[in-house]
C-alpha cells in the first residue's frame, strides 16, 4: 500500500514535506507496524512508540486528517494513500515527533492529585462503590494528546487554554469524593481562557482512543461552577 | 460588562440571552404571520403597548449582549496582539451601544408620539 509520511529535520529542511513509501500490508497489520517497516526502509525516519497495545499513549499521529494511536489503528481501515503527519499545532522536533511540553504544562496546572485539607487518616480513605463509579470514564485517560491537539481552541491558545485532556482531569478530581479542594479548583478555572475557551466543538470526543468524553466533563465543570455561584 | 464577567458569567449570559432571543423571535414571527399590524398606526399601537415595548427593548438588549460575548470570544481566539484586539473590541462596543440607544430611542418615541 502507498504511504505518504511527513518528514522534517529542523537542521536541514526549511519546511516539512511528504515522502512516499510502499509497504506490504499483511492481514491484521497495525499502522505502527507499517511505520516500523518504513523505518526499516529509511532508518532516519523518526516516530515515538512503546507499548504497542494502546496503553502508553506515546504513538499518537495524524492519519488521513484524524488523530489516532498508530498501534491500535488497523491499516485495512485506512483509505489509500495513507497520509501520516505529526499532531497538528505542535512544534515539530523531527518527522512525526512533536514537542508536547505545553500539553503537559496544562495537565500540571490542574493539580492532578487528590488534595486533602483534613489530616490524613491512618488507613485508606474509603469510597462507596457508587462514589467510585463517578471516576469511570475519567481515570482511564492515558495522556496521549489526541484530543487536545485536535481541538481548535487549543491550537489558538495552547499556553492559556487548558485543553480537553487537562479539563477532563480537572473534572476527574472535582468528581472524586476524597478531594477537598473543590472551591480552589473551580476558582482556578475562572476567567475567559482556561476553561471557557471551549466552544463545545467536540473534536476531542471524536478522536479519543479510549472512548472518553472530555466535552461532557467540561459541561459538568460548568454546571458545578454555575451551581456553586448562585 | 465588568472584567468579572469574563468567564462563567459571560457563558451564562450567552445562554440566557440565547433562550430569550429565540423565544421572542418565535413570538415575533407568529405575530407577523397571523396578526400582522395592518398599517403604521396599528403597528404603533402594538409596539407601543407597555408589555410589548418592554419585551422588545429586552430583546434588543439581549441580542446586543449576545453579540458582544460572541464577538469577544472570536477576537480572544483569533486576534492575539493586545492593542489590535482592544481597538477592535472598543469599536464594536461603541457600535453595539449606539445600536442599543437608537433602538431605545425609537421605542420611547413610539410611546410618546
Ligand atoms: S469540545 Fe471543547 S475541548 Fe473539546 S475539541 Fe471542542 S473546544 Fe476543544
Ligand atoms: S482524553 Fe483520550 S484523547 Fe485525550 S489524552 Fe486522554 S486518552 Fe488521549
Ligand atoms: S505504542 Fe503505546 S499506545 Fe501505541
Amino acid at each position: 500500500m502507498k504511504f505518504l509520511v511527513s518528514r522534517y529535520n529542523p537542521d536541514s529542511d526549511a519546511a516539512p514535506y511528504m515522502q512516499e513509501f510502499e509497504v506490504e500490508v499483511p492481514r491484521g497489520m497495525m499502522l505502527r507496524d507499517a511505520l516500523l517497516d518504513i523505518k526499516r526502509q529509511d532508518e532516519s525516519f523518526s516516530f515515538r512508540h512503546s507499548c504497542g497495545e494502546g496503553v502508553c499513549g506515546s504513538d499518537g499521529v495524524n492519519v488521513n486528517g484524524t488523530n489516532k494511536l498508530a498501534c491500535i489503528t488497523p491499516v485495512s481501515e485506512l483509505k489509500e494513500p495513507i497520509e501520516v503527519r505529526p499532531f497538528p499545532g505542535r512544534p515539530i522536533i523531527r518527522d512525526l515527533v512533536v514537542d508536547m511540553t505545553q500539553f503537559y504544562q496544562q495537565y500540571k496546572a490542574v493539580k492532578p492529585w487528590v488534595v486533602r485539607n483534613d489530616p490524613m487518616p491512618e488507613q485508606e480513605i474509603l469510597q462507596s462503590p457508587q462514589e467510585r463509579d463517578k471516576l469511570d470514564g475519567l481515570y482511564e485517560c492515558i495522556l496521549c494528546g489526541c484530543c487536545s491537539t485536535s481541538c481548535p481552541s487549543f491550537w489558538w491558545n495552547p499556553e492559556k487554554f487548558h485543553g480537553p485532556q487537562a479539563l477532563l482531569t480537572a473534572w476527574r478530581f472535582l468528581a472524586d469524593t476524597r478531594d477537598q479542594a473543590t472551591d480552589e479548583r473551580l476558582d482556578a478555572l475562572e476567567g475567559p481562557y482556561k476553561l471557557f475557551r471551549c466552544h463545545t466543538i467536540m473534536n476531542c470526543v471524536e478522536v479519543c482512543p479510549k472512548g472518553l468524553n472530555p466535552t461532557k466533563a467540561i459541561g459538568h465543570i460548568k454546571a458545578l461552577m454555575l451551581k456553586n455561584s448562585v | 460588562m465588568s472584567r468579572k464577567a469574563s468567564g462563567l458569567k459571560a457563558w451564562a449570559i450567552q445562554r440566557l440571552t440565547a433562550i430569550y432571543v429565540g423565544l421572542f423571535a418565535l413570538y415575533l414571527l407568529l405575530v407577523l404571520l397571523f396578526a400582522a399590524p395592518a398599517d403604521y398606526a396599528d403597528w404603533k399601537a402594538w409596539v407601543g403597548g407597555p408589555v410589548v415595548s418592554v419585551a422588545m427593548l429586552l430583546f434588543v438588549v439581549s441580542v446586543l449582549m449576545h453579540a458582544w460575548i460572541g464577538v469577544r470570544d472570536v477576537l480572544i481566539d483569533y486576534v492575539h496582539p493586545i492593542a489590535i484586539r482592544a481597538a477592535l473590541l472598543g469599536v464594536i462596543a461603541l457600535a453595539l451601544v449606539a445600536m442599543g440607544l437608537w433602538a431605545a430611542q425609537a421605542l420611547i418615541l413610539v410611546r410618546l408620539t
